[in-house]
């Protein structure tokens, strides 16, 4: 049940009590079947719980895809230090919003797949870190961790299996890099939210120097359904290599914007005509952006593609947060990528220089273009200046800021042409 | 292959070999290879952010260029620093550092020593693509000596983490985020009164740090750079002198990782004006000068001052009391033979006069590195020379009654400024080597002009013991004379001994007088300096362990 | 056109409950109700859930999870004193390191006092053991803190990608009409501050607007005057332009 739509085609397992307000409370939770799986954990071995995630096939829904049992298995076994996981619930990347509604309709089933992987991967303390703009979920979240705690779920001895595990949500201060999960941890130790070095990586010297796993709070949703129902019956949905279901944000120029559950490999034309009640307005389809505003953009006839991480990949682009960003014929591409990488150029924690000189340079060349006076060259030297940021950084905001320069300029040359030749849009108004 | 037993690696950079420690990052082993990998933020004395981007080398069988400065050898290794992909990396790294920068090289203080400059012309783009708008910060001023360009900075942040890790004193950060970057302050705090701050002009890679007492007074490519040891306390900072038409324009420190590492305080590196005055006040002593039949001090050649001196010592050798005074701003040369000229005149007592602060400045990042109490570079070697200190903590006093009436008085170094008019009245013979004039000094029997320390080659022992060489900076006034050759010119006189024909047997010939410095010589000494003592020590544990 | 509900004028601070069973197209502007028309926006803000969270925190784990920006603000008041020691300490306990205590302190700083001065980052910093410069490094490189004061109600209006799609670059300039501001500068009578934001995180509701510590979803320009008034009541005068501001994009 997508909220605030449903539809048929749905396969609803994270998403079942969404617009169910009875289903935030703990006891509503518990009527629903909740915490059976935290139960079922605590009494089998820690390793045996990460194998059934490793079997499920789950991959890391924050947008890389990273299997996330594998993951869990990085984690040192009995090195005598403190371990913790952090929860990514910093969403911030334009498209996403499913992490949200997974919080404000479903806060104990968080907290349920935050237990069972901080058992597992043997952390005594989790935290999660949620963006400070999302005050409203925050204030609900707490309340639930308060519930928690009352209910002995968390802090020492949970359910009288001698396991002690707290938690604690932290608020972050408004900066999207922070979901980066290496500036999330500099984040929460109260330093500026910059991306660190790798190696060495966080399950070594992670959050406060310790052993540290970072899980998206859809990833960890997940993960109380696989222990309750087994790793076999999770890979009974989605494709072999993306298993289960993924919530799909579409956001823009579709009739019914909303989370839709399905499974992964779901085609994303279908996604868009059917789940989604096809383009607003009675216009056509221009462009999609399949995977958050990171992402390369596809063209409107590239869209009769399965929506897992391969086939996206294949096409070209990626599945990331499987964002789907819509925009109908009457859209000006160059504004849109214009303003996308402003976004990068505002959020970049200015660290490497490419990234820190980079998206700004972008920016204002595709705001010159966009003010009429661009030139045609300008079109090589954004692909040039694209170029020499990939790559070239600690982390991949980079990289992101120029992808969808690089395929807008490459799908939609015509219409930089034209603002080129005209000095102003003239595809929109055509449209 | 695989080294295991030697904890070394064995790897190939640009196609040389070279063998290092485990442990070694790539920079650091290109280095030893004779490659320099150009790089801003990554400083050896600090920690590695690896943000500037400018050290991307390509590592075989590694899909992304990898940055120099944190990446660690591993064995078998093969990197390429000249390859295209690490080529083109550079040159596109750089492009964005002149997105925002000024250009304003013209009147940029770094020019000529910026590193921006240096690898835009040896790898970058000939023409700036951008033609957008630029960025505008304006300057700041930091407080103490330091102002900040903010539109040259590139954000290296080698300043910020300078101030947190070896300063340990986090007045630094960087502001905002993004291209809005900007370093500071907090708000009006300021770096005054940081004992360490000057060190972050040094360290800045471009023209964003520059020394206010610095600032439009010279270009870089003017400057004459000599090796030298900081006179200002008794650490004996390893340090460059830099002049221009012969005069001192600024201090900047050395790297030596026994004494200060790369670093200096802001006490010594703002006290160079001394070292200049004879040029600025026009009050050096010229020539030698001798008191005539008259009573007046009267100019006359070199060889007439010392023949009479000589002559005039001969007579008083053995039947007066000899009186010393040194000077810790000297040389050990200088302060050695002065030393042994009381030996040979039979004994008698030798002093000097130092300044003392209230407390060591110690540096948190590097403790072996402080500001000493003592604030002269060779209070040890005076020591060991055995001179006594007097007077108090300003350097001042504790001459009174000290030339014996008939004594023989000898001072080097000290200008008596603070002594009075009638100062060793009662001396049978007064010898003055200084190079000011002062009240005091007038009555001098001969007033013979010497070299400050930056004008000549010489040693300083500093407060553990390490003597360390340094060079001549400034060219003399025409008359002055190193202290050790006019003190070695009449030693031989007095001794029938050869006069020592350079600084460097000078240097010996302490080897040969005092226990200290037996077998040292300018050799030994090197570049870094070595311990008293250390060469008869090493001597013998050798023999212990060869009966 | 908005109908004016009883519930938008009782809200008050953090965590204020809607009662109302209000089944118009936006309740309380809390989100498209697509096919849940039967939802309050009590039970789409969970406010009923959540109740009124107290000033110290409550329980340690939830402790640094209190607002940012609310309307009540006073520059000069204490900082550390009473529910707010109280909330420090609760917020100390759940770090292995003092440091990490700072995102949190320098929150509820803001929400006591509405923006951080130089004197509060010194405050701060002095309560953790930071230097001030430290303090000023991390508090510049995130946007929600405000380093100057803001009006009553701070209005961040999402101009990105996916509001941007849908109008909501005419949402903010409905926003700055009706409030007669310019972008980021406090309204003659302090009440308001207009500022463009970057994605809210609530992109299948445009436009998001967010006004203090709650988000507005499918904000259209003609919502805007309403809302204004919903949030600061007679003191704002919605004016004719307003009411018929330029169209949603979609």
């Amino acid at each position: 049940m997508a909220y605030p739509y449903r539809h048929e085609k749905e396969t609803r397992i994270l998403s079942e009590y969404f617009g169910d307000p009875e289903a935030r409370t703990l006891a509503g939770w518990r009527e629903r079947g909740g915490y059976q799986a935290l139960e079922k954990a605590l009494g089998m071995d820690r390793d045996a719980v990460i194998e059934e995630v490793k079997n499920s096939g789950l991959r890391g829904r924050g947008g890389a895809g990273f299997p996330t049992g594998v993951k869990w298995s990085f984690m040192p076994k009995d090195d005598g230090k403190p371990h913790y996981l952090l929860v990514n619930s910093d969403e911030s990347e334009p498209g996403a919003f499913k992490d949200r509604e997974l919080i404000r309709w479903t806060p104990h089933q968080l907290i349920e797949g935050a237990l069972i992987g901080a058992y597992a991967i043997r952390a005594q303390h989790v935290y999660i870190y949620m963006r400070g703009e999302f005050f409203e979920p925050a204030q609900i979240m707490a309340r639930a961790i308060e519930e928690a705690y009352a209910a002995g779920l968390a802090g020492k001895n949970i359910l009288g299996s001698g396991v002690d595990i707290d938690i604690t949500l932290h608020l972050g201060a408004g900066a999207y890099i922070c979901g980066e999960e290496t500036a999330l941890m500099n984040s929460l130790e109260g330093r500026r939210g910059q991306p660190r070095i790798k190696p060495p990586f966080p399950a070594a010297v992670g959050a406060f120097g310790m052993p540290t796993t970072i899980n998206n709070v859809e990833t960890l949703c997940s993960v109380p359904h696989i222990i309750k129902n087994g790793a076999e019956w999770y890979r009974s949905f989605g494709t072999e290599k993306s298993p289960g279901t993924k919530l799909f944000n579409v956001s823009g120029h579709v009739v019914r914007r909303g989370n839709y559950e399905l499974p992964l490999g779901f085609n994303l034309k279908e996604l868009i005509y059917d789940v989604c009640g096809g383009i607003r307005d009675g216009r056509k389809l221009k462009a999609v952006i399949p995977g958050g505003s990171s992402v390369p953009i596809l063209h409107a006839d590239e869209i009769d593609i399965p929506l897992d991480y391969e086939s996206v990949a294949k096409a070209g682009s990626m599945l990331g947060t499987a964002s789907v960003i819509v925009m109908h014929d009457g859209t000006c591409i160059l504004k849109q990528v214009r303003r996308i990488v402003e976004f990068y150029a505002h959020e970049s924690c200015g660290q490497c220089t490419p990234c820190r000189e980079g998206t700004e340079w972008l920016a204002r060349i595709l705001r010159r273009i966009e003010a009429g006076a661009g030139t045609e060259e300008d079109l090589d030297l954004l692909l040039d200046v694209g170029k020499n940021m990939t790559g070239t950084t600690i982390c991949v905001l980079s990289d992101s800021a120029a992808a969808p320069v690089a395929s807008s300029i490459r799908k939609f040359r015509e219409e930089y042409l034209a603002h080129i030749r005209h000095g102003k849009c003239t595809a929109a108004a055509a449209a | 292959m695989a080294n295991d037993q030697t904890n070394t690696v064995t790897l190939t950079i640009d196609g040389k070999t070279v063998t290092v420690p485990k442990g070694t990052r790539i920079i650091e082993a290109a280095e030893r290879a004779g490659i320099g990998i150009p790089h801003y933020c990554y400083h050896p004395g600090l920690s590695a952010p690896a943000m500037c981007r400018m050290c991307l080398v390509e590592v075989e069988g590694s899909p992304k260029l990898v940055p120099a400065c944190v990446t660690t050898v591993a064995d078998g290794q093969v990197i390429r620093t000249e390859s295209e992909k690490a080529r083109e990396a550079r040159t596109g790294v750089l492009e964005f550092y002149l997105v925002n920068h000024p250009l304003d090289c013209p009147i940029c203080d770094q020019a000529g020593e910026c590193k921006l400059q240096d690898y835009v012309h040896q790898e970058g783009r000939k023409h700036g693509r951008s033609i957008e708008p630029k960025r505008v910060f304006g300057r700041d001023d930091f407080g103490g000596d330091i102002l900040y360009y903010g539109d040259r900075c590139i954000m290296c942040t080698r300043c910020v983490r300078f101030m947190r890790e070896i300063a340990q004193d986090d007045r630094l950060c960087v502001v905002q985020r993004g291209n809005r970057s900007v370093i500071d302050t907090f708000f009006d705090q300021g770096l005054e009164g940081s004992p360490w701050a000057g060190n972050i002009v040094d360290i800045c890679p471009v023209g964003a740090l520059v020394s206010k007492d610095f600032l439009h007074k010279a270009r870089a490519w003017d400057l004459d750079r000599t090796p030298s040891i900081c006179p200002n306390c008794s650490q004996g900072c390893n340090i460059e002198i830099h002049t221009r038409d012969n005069l001192v324009m600024r201090l900047k420190p050395r790297a030596n990782p026994e004494v200060n590492s790369y670093w200096m305080c802001d006490y010594g590196r703002h006290r160079y004006e001394w070292l200049n005055r004879g040029a600025a006040e026009r009050d050096r002593i010229e020539t030698p000068l001798v008191r005539d039949a008259a009573g007046e001090l009267a100019p006359v050649s070199w060889q007439d001052a010392l023949v009479a001196l000589v002559d005039r010592l001969k007579e008083l050798r053995g039947g007066s009391p000899v009186r010393a005074v040194g000077s810790a701003f000297h040389s050990n040369e200088d302060n050695g033979l002065l030393a042994r000229l009381v030996a040979v005149l039979g004994g008698g007592e030798a002093v000097y006069r130092s300044a003392v602060a209230a407390e060591e400045v110690v540096c948190p990042g590097f403790p072996k590195l402080a500001r000493r109490r003592d604030l002269a570079a060779n209070v040890r070697g005076l020591g060991i020379f055995g001179f006594r200190r007097v007077g108090d903590e300003a350097a001042r006093g504790g001459l009174e009654g000290f030339a014996a009436p008939g004594s023989v008085l000898l001072v080097l170094g000290d200008d008596l400024a603070d002594q009075p008019e009638t100062f060793a009245a009662d001396a049978a013979l007064f010898v003055y080597l200084g190079s000011k004039l002062t009240p005091a000094a007038r009555r001098a029997d001969f007033v013979l002009p010497i070299t400050s320390f930056a004008e000549q080659e010489g040693t300083f022992t500093n407060f553990e013991g390490r003597v360390q060489r340094f060079w001549p900076a400034l060219q003399a006034a025409p008359q002055a004379r190193p202290a050790w050759q006019v003190l070695g010119v009449i030693l031989a006189g007095l001794e029938d001994a050869p006069a020592p024909a350079n600084a460097a047997q000078a240097f010996l010939r302490l080897g040969e007088l005092y226990e200290e410095f037996r077998g040292l010589s300018y050799e030994v000494l090197g570049s870094r300096g070595a311990l008293i003592n250390e060469p008869a020590r090493l001597v013998a544990s050798v023999a212990e362990v060869q009966p | 056109m908005i109908r004016k509900t009883e519930e938008m004028k009782d809200r008050g601070g953090a965590g204020a409950a809607g009662t109302g069973g209000s089944k118009v197209r936006n309740p309380g502007w809390a989100g498209e109700t697509g096919d849940f028309g039967h939802l309050t926006e009590a039970d789409i803000r969970g406010t009923n859930y959540v109740g009124q969270r107290p000033k110290d925190g409550g329980h340690p784990g939830a402790s640094c999870s209190m607002p940012y920006q609310l309307a009540e603000k006073n520059p000069e008041a204490p900082l550390f004193e009473g529910p707010y020691r109280e909330r420090l300490e609760k917020i100390l306990s759940r770090y292995p390191e003092k440091r990490a205590a700072l995102l949190p302190t320098l929150a509820m700083a803001q929400e006591i006092r509405g923006y951080l001065s130089p004197e509060t980052m010194e405050e701060v910093a002095r309560v953790l053991d930071l230097s001030p410069a430290y303090v000023r490094g991390v508090a510049t490189f995130y946007t929600m803190y405000n380093k100057r004061p803001v009006g009553t109600y701070l209005i961040q209006v999402c101009t990105n990608v996916c509001c941007n799609l849908c109008g909501a670059d005419e949402v903010l300039k409905a926003f700055l009409r009706e409030t007669g501001t310019e972008l980021g500068e406090v309204s003659a009578d302090g009440l308001f501050t207009v500022v463009e934001a970057e994605c809210l995180g609530a992109c299948g509701f445009p436009t998001v607007v967010q006004i203090n510590e709650r988000y507005y979803e499918n904000v259209t320009p003609e919502d805007v005057p309403a809302i204004l008034e919903s949030i600061a009541g007679a003191a704002v005068e919605p004016t004719e332009a307003g009411r018929t501001g330029g169209g949603a994009g979609a």
